[in-house]
């Protein structure tokens, strides 16, 4: 059994989807790099409401629905439960994360992601010459790989847990998209990807579970990890 | 070595009869914890009898297993094939995960009977469930999607369970470590799609007749080297485990420690010899870690303060001989012999420490629920009133030093054999100094238990299946090395 082809889906740059890849990068990049966690949350909703147009579009009606139901709509309550956002449970606050970033830390880390980054990138160009969808002809191939690069930084970067959270779930979305481009329309593909968008939904839905019941008992500071770190420096 | 894997054609279709005990041994506990959920057990009675069906149809595959040597099981549709295959490995492991899961079901039924307050005990179970089965689906599966799913789902109910009862700093410690393994996720499916999209297949049997040495195959094991060994905890990313074990339920920790743990390592060896059978550098890279894990969890459980700890650290320690062999099983042109020994080995430690971890655990468990003490030295003058439980911790220490006639003597026997074979002296080092820091660490406890005149203080009686059933895992792990010969048997596969 070989590497199927994609026919229907190759056509060259169409304005549609140019949009709909912009739209996409714009919505993870506030989702990722806004320190108003509100704000934030609402954009990765938007992000996984896109996303499911995305997935319309490359015929994967299946995935679509399994993106709206489990990438909107659990995990989005899921961080909007962990915000504290809905009915029940106290808010979290501030609404902003206020942990410093030493520079240092920041340099570094985000150093070594792109290392990491970069490394896998000429990995797989050089081990896969012949993907299933073309980067070239498709714009969300290409903003699938910056969306895994800006997530790869901000989870190495961001130290308040629900962002980390965030980041995780934006890596899962272009892993996913990057999956599709590789092996292209093929039922296992589809299958893995499903798979792996109930898992990230269960998986942020036990995340903001454990955010709500460490802010419960220690409050926002439990929320840093690296907090003794700084008191020390 | 491929061959060892039973991924090849089976000569003969399964009977009815083995299907039905496969299915249930699949089905049976989601259905006995989404049961119990509904009505906590209480008695040890009940637990025994609800699960007399699942231990039957472990049984049952074994059986099969005995005459035929593999079965497999599959179902196709378009592109996609879900493959399970029974042979001899496999079908030890699932034995062994349902002996431990059930004993694990008496001591939680013990424990909810003696502490009426856990109320949130009640969602132990159905997560039980899932974990047994997502097990059993990880030691059986034959393609790349199933394993993908039972990993993720053992892994996520794996941090529920271990949390359930947390306090911060242990929930902080599982919560840093969900997020890492979930990014670990993604890897390990970066490293699926690789292959598929290469391939086009994720059914081992067909992958070991495509799989060649070349960039796609090294970048794919080193992916999903990298998912694996950040869910699985491996020496350096460990850091989590002591502090949720300090601080979860008993039969929780003995579920997590004596399988979860060993589920990744299984999948790590199994992809690792299917993608990279002739590679140096990688085996090498995980033999060297698994040797500074036994100096590192060894010293840490030297060094503990608490039980759990102590049995906790010695976990890491464990896993490091497992990595041990690593670079015996894989490498270019590996010696029939040394490959044969180092994989009796490999076996033998992973269930021999299983069954008596999980013991440990229990017996350290009881210890601390009936003393209402967590620390070694607030375990002083135990030996009078809690003898069974401290025969237990004994009889299981004598499996994880190493001591004749247990599995851990046996296994440390056929590693020290094929590293002797193989010239590894690092690797000999590694293992004595192993042995000696892991007795030195175990009698710590025994030294604090015999005092005499320690304070008499009133103890907490326990439910007896409490005492037995860990009783019956640390006998289990002596027997498992008295009668070796037969387990060992059933791991040469259907070559042999």
């Amino acid at each position: 059994m070989m590497l199927r082809r994609m026919d229907s889906m190759m056509v060259s740059f169409e304005m549609t989807e140019t949009l709909l890849a912009v739209a996409l990068t714009l919505a993870a990049f506030v989702c990722l790099f806004d320190r108003h966690l509100l704000r934030a949350t609402l954009c990765f909703i938007g992000f996984a409401l896109l996303l499911t147009l995305a997935w319309w579009r490359l015929a994967t009606p299946w995935l679509a629905l399994a993106e709206l139901l489990l990438g909107a709509i659990v995990s989005g309550a899921s961080l909007l439960f962990a915000l504290g956002v809905l009915p029940t449970g106290a808010a979290l606050k501030p609404r902003h994360d206020r942990f410093p970033v030493p520079l240092s830390h920041g340099v570094t880390r985000l150093a070594l992601s792109v290392l990491w980054l970069v490394l896998m990138a000429a990995g797989v160009r050089h081990a896969l010459p012949a993907m299933a969808l073309s980067p070239s002809e498709e714009p969300l191939l290409i903003a699938a790989g910056v969306w895994v690069a800006c997530a790869l930084g901000a989870f190495a970067l961001h130290r308040h847990l629900l962002r980390r959270l965030l980041a995780f779930n934006v890596l899962g979305s272009g892993v996913f998209v990057l999956l599709a481009g590789m092996a292209g329309p093929m039922l296992a593909a589809q299958l893995l990807i499903l798979v792996g968008l109930c898992i990230a939904a269960l998986g942020t839905l036990l995340g903001a579970l454990l955010i709500r019941r460490l802010y419960h008992l220690e409050g926002l500071e439990a929320l840093d990890p690296d907090i003794d770190k700084t008191v020390a420096q | 070595m491929n061959w060892r894997w039973g991924w090849e054609a089976a000569t003969f279709a399964p009977e009815p009869g083995e299907s039905w005990a496969l299915l249930a041994a699949l089905v049976l506990p989601l259905m006995l914890g989404g049961l119990a959920a509904l009505r906590p057990p209480r008695r040890a009675w009940v637990v025994l009898l609800a699960a007399l069906p699942l231990l039957a149809s472990g049984a049952a595959l074994f059986q099969a297993v005995q005459g035929v040597a593999l079965l497999t099981w599959s179902v196709s549709f378009d592109d996609v094939t879900l493959a399970l295959r029974l042979n001899g490995v496999a079908a030890l492991l699932v034995v062994v995960t349902q002996l431990i899961g059930v004993v694990a079901a008496l001591y939680t039924a013990g424990l909810c009977r003696l502490d009426e307050s856990a109320g949130r005990s009640r969602w132990l179970w159905p997560l039980w469930g899932v974990l047994l089965s997502s097990l059993s689906v990880i030691w059986l599966a034959a393609d790349l999607l199933s394993l993908y799913l039972g990993l993720e789902l053992m892994g996520l109910t794996a941090v529920g369970m271990l949390l359930l009862s947390g306090k911060a700093e242990a929930l902080l410690a599982g919560l840093r470590y969900l997020l890492v393994a979930l990014v670990g996720s993604l890897l390990y499916l970066l490293g699926v799609a690789l292959i598929l999209a290469h391939w086009g297949s994720l059914e081992l049997a067909q992958l070991t007749e495509v799989v060649a040495p070349e960039p796609v195959a090294w970048l794919a094991a080193a992916l999903l080297g990298a998912g694996l060994a950040t869910k699985a905890a491996l020496f350096p990313l460990h850091a989590w485990l002591t502090p949720v074990h300090a601080s979860a339920w008993t039969p929780v920790s003995a579920l997590h420690a004596a399988l979860v743990v060993k589920a990744s390592l299984y999948l790590l060896l199994m992809l690792w010899s299917l993608l990279i059978p002739e590679s140096h550098v990688a085996p090498l890279l995980l033999g060297l870690l698994g040797a500074l894990a036994i100096v590192w969890g060894s010293l840490a459980a030297w060094r503990a303060d608490s039980l759990k700890t102590l049995v906790a650290a010695s976990t890491v320690a464990q896993l490091g001989y497992l990595m041990l062999a690593f670079p015996l099983l894989l490498g270019p042109e590996m010696a029939p012999e040394v490959q044969t020994l180092a994989w009796q080995g490999f076996w033998l430690q992973l269930l021999g420490h299983a069954l008596a971890k999980a013991a440990m655990f229990m017996a350290a468990g009881n210890l601390i629920l009936a003393t209402g003490e967590s620390t070694l030295a607030g375990l002083a003058g135990t030996s009078r009133r809690l003898p069974l439980s401290l025969l237990v911790f004994g009889i299981a220490s004598v499996t994880l030093m190493g001591l004749p006639p247990s599995a851990g003597f046996t296994a440390k026997w056929q590693l020290l054999q094929a590293m002797l074979l193989a010239d590894l002296w690092w690797a000999i080092a590694a293992l004595l100094l192993g042995t000696l820091l892991s007795a030195a660490y175990v009698f710590r406890l025994f030294r604090y238990s015999f005092i005499e005149s320690a304070p008499r203080k009133t103890y907490r009686p326990l439910a007896p299946g409490m005492e037995g059933g860990a009783l019956l895992l640390a006998l289990a792990a002596l027997l498992l090395g008295l009668w070796a010969h037969y387990p060992l048997s059933l791991l040469q596969g259907a070559s042999a």
